[in-house]
């Protein structure tokens, strides 16, 4: 009988994408929350526990539980009473919300195993003691949490198999179905752009240059919040119900921006023509069903603009998107940066922006060439440079990159190779995963 | 979440999602008991194609399921052909063109489709409704007891190692289900587990629940004659006795049915539960301990003093 597809689950920070290998989408995406009886820990981490016991507990211990004391007292299902993703979200009202992820790490492992098994069992609908499974860490995951994960997975759910796969390298796998990538290789920047914050990151041969990660304080939410900015310095803001604003908001984010090449020329272009370029949107009421349009102007290419000229947005964070990357190549070994800049990969929501990767291509050349120039003029015009390739890569399956690239990489046979099965698990205990072959660079 | 629903949840989102904007689909997924779902649409945008393959279609399709499906499903059944696809047992076509345009009714419909592997499921269990309507009827109270007819046993190997096992009589309904647990860990609390599934049963609140029995081991008396049963200490077998009463009108027919086959899934969901509320106190007691031990540590008494405004003195 045919082996049942593994399950590929993609824990995020925001939002978890869940579904089987060998599939184009996730089947489920939505909030990483869990809204459990008792207090809330949404602001700053584990607040609930911390106030308890601040200080006195040891840094690397895995925090527990609110109020840890009660739990052993606790008679009945009380510890089932709880909701995950959207329900959590819907639930709000009587319910404390905790999100066990914090900056892609898990945080909370009791929240994050009951959170694995409901999304297992209601959701995916899958006995797990059938399946193996694929889940992301991000970069530079301690080797704890990936015991700790295992753990979970092997001696909770009893699951035929497991691989943890580094997100990053997810993305360069997704790539792989794009047009313009012709051979199959693991070495790359990924410019990783979600919801909270962005990441640049470069991959030698599968494996990440922890040194040269670079993050970048705007991404998606940001974008929206200087929509909504703009928005409300022309005035259009007050036709908007203030429900719904940040809604809205992001709708004209999603629907219609796109990165110009040219700024000046742009704002040109709009105010000799305004009416052939600037858009409407038409939106209604959520409760009473009033109508209103707005006009939506300059936002629709300022808004992703944000990440080639950040001052526009905030004086906190004033380094363009392509000199960072550039900047992460340059800190990264000499031998891969021709390969670094050859294959620089999108990935997640915020990359999804029209021409985003032409532009990001060309500021980067930019940079390059006039590098280049420059050290030729330094050597006296004696040398010639043949020039670097900079390749910016978009495809059709960036907004899930990562869930896709595990999909891709989980549908193949190779898989069930270097994945770890639960008999190696009990040969060799947890610290079993602290080692993983990297797959799919040896082919 | 206490209760596993019944209905496949991918399913109902996806054809919710089509059915107000067809797009082009091709997904596999899976269900609990060894389910595979292939939702595709080979053609085109709008005909969409279900098949499901599940592992003891050659136990149902002695049991009614064609019967079954004819009735709930015969609209979009697929009948044998070069259409069905291969390696699936059962392919529905929905004609997005021939939904109904009503929102209530495309909701129960895709409620309706996403009930497919429990429809199919239940198909024995109608038959043994069935054949105890016709016993009840050809019972009369003076015939003795030894000589009373029993329906058909019907085995269904829904898992590699697990079954059920359904026969009907005059008076009554049994259910069989036998359990494995691969793990060690598991057949502890699994055995905990289903004993007190048992005791729960002598509640007063519950007088109206089937009966239930536990063995651990040793298959029942009625199983003793089927051919194939594992003996060994992994195996346990649950018994429900449904009585007239859990299946009088049609509604609380097919809840039972739906209780009956989730009863698996429910047994191994608690189990995982369990012991995340195992592993939930032991880290709590880790955590204590720690702090127990950290209390041991000699305090480092901090050798600078500051004033208010940070600075520091110096003791000569």
């Amino acid at each position: 009988m045919a082996r049942l597809p593994p399950l590929v689950i993609d824990n995020g920070t925001g939002y978890t994408k869940m579904g089987f290998a060998g599939n184009p989408e996730p089947s489920f995406v939505f909030p990483t929350v869990i809204a459990t009886h008792g207090g809330s820990s949404t602001s700053g981490g584990k607040s609930t526990t911390s106030t308890a016991h601040a200080g006195s507990r040891p840094t690397g211990a895995p925090p527990v539980a609110s109020k840890p004391g009660h739990l052993a007292s606790k008679r009945g299902i009380d510890d089932l009473d709880f909701f995950i993703g959207d329900g959590a979200i819907a639930n709000a009202k009587t319910y404390g919300l905790h999100y066990p992820i914090k900056h892609g790490m898990v945080e909370n492992w009791d929240h994050m195993e009951r959170f694995w098994a409901q999304s297992i069992f209601k959701y995916l609908r899958a006995e797990p003691e059938d399946h193996y499974v694929l889940l992301t860490e991000p970069p530079l995951n301690p080797p704890e949490n990936r015991e700790n994960t295992a753990e979970i997975m092997f001696e909770s759910f009893n699951i035929q198999g497991l691989y943890i796969a580094v997100q990053a390298v997810l993305a360069l796998a997704a790539s792989w179905t794009s047009s313009k990538v012709h051979e199959r290789n693991l070495t790359g920047v990924v410019i990783d752009s979600g919801d909270g914050v962005t990441h640049t990151i470069p991959v030698a041969d599968g494996y990440v240059i922890g040194s040269s990660i670079k993050h970048i304080p705007i991404a998606g939410r940001n974008i929206t919040e200087f929509v909504l900015n703009l928005l409300r310095d022309r005035g259009e803001q007050a036709h908007i119900p203030p429900e719904d604003q940040l809604r809205v908001a992001e709708k004209i984010k999603e629907d219609y921006t796109y990165v110009c090449q040219d700024i000046v020329k742009e704002i040109r272009k709009y105010d000799a023509d305004p009416y052939k370029y600037f858009a409407r949107y038409a939106g209604e009421h959520s409760v009473t069903g009033r109508k209103y349009d707005i006009d939506i102007g300059y936002e629709r290419f300022l808004a992703p603009e944000i990440f080639f000229n950040p001052e526009i947005y905030s004086s906190d964070f004033l380094t363009p998107l392509p000199e960072v990357v550039d900047n992460v190549i340059q800190t990264s070994p000499i031998d891969v940066r021709r390969g670094l800049y050859k294959n620089i990969v999108l990935s997640g929501g915020s990359t999804m922006f029209k021409d985003f990767g032409r532009r990001l291509q060309r500021d980067i050349k930019h940079i390059v060439d006039g590098r280049i120039a420059h050290s030729e003029q330094a050597s006296g015009n004696h040398m010639r440079s043949t020039g670097v390739d900079v390749n910016v890569i978009t495809h059709k399956r960036q907004r899930y990159a990562v869930w896709y690239g595990g999909s891709l990489m989980a549908s193949t046979p190779e898989f069930y190779n270097v994945a770890h099965t639960k008999q190696q698990y009990e040969e060799f205990g947890p610290s079993l995963v602290r080692r993983f072959s990297v797959f799919g660079s040896s082919t | 979440m206490i209760q596993l629903e019944n209905h496949n949840v991918i399913i109902q989102n996806v054809l919710t999602e089509r059915f107000v904007k067809p797009g082009r689909v091709d997904i596999n997924f899976v269900d609990y008991d060894n389910v595979r779902f292939h939702l595709s649409t080979p053609t085109s945008k709008t005909q969409l194609v279900l098949s499901m393959g599940i592992q003891c279609w050659s136990d149902l399709a002695k049991y009614g399921v064609n019967d079954m499906l004819e009735s709930e499903y015969g609209e979009w059944l697929i009948r044998d052909g070069p259409e069905k696809e291969q390696e699936y047992d059962v392919s529905l076509l929905i004609d997005l063109e021939k939904i109904p345009e009503d929102e209530e009714a495309r909701v129960s419909l895709v409620y309706h489709l996403s009930m497919l592997k429990p429809m199919i499921l239940s198909a024995p269990f109608r038959l043994a409704y069935e054949s105890h309507k016709q016993l009840a009827a050809a019972h009369s109270p003076d015939t003795p007891s030894s000589e009373e007819k029993q329906g058909e046993m019907m085995i269904i190997n829904y898992r590699e190692e697990e079954a059920f096992f359904v026969q009907s009589s005059w008076d009554r309904i049994t259910v069989y289900i036998s359990t494995a647990f691969k793990e060690e860990t598991d057949r502890v609390f699994g055995r905990v587990f289903l004993q007190e599934f048992v005791d729960a049963r002598r509640l007063s609140t519950l007088q109206s629940a089937p009966q239930v029995l536990y063995t651990t081991r040793e298959p029942p008396l009625e199983l003793r004659s089927v051919p194939g049963l594992k003996k060994s200490d992994d195996m346990g077998y649950v018994t429900f006795v449904l009585f007239p009463r859990h299946f009088a009108n049609e509604d609380t027919a097919k809840a039972s049915i739906l209780q009956i086959l989730t009863f698996r899934n429910y047994l191994h969901y608690h189990l995982k539960a369990s012991k995340s509320y195992m592993h939930s106190r032991m880290r709590i007691r880790v955590h204590t301990f720690q702090q127990i031990l950290n209390r041991a540590k000699p305090e480092v008494q901090a050798d600078e003093r500051r004033t208010a405004t940070g600075r520091t003195f110096r003791s000569r």
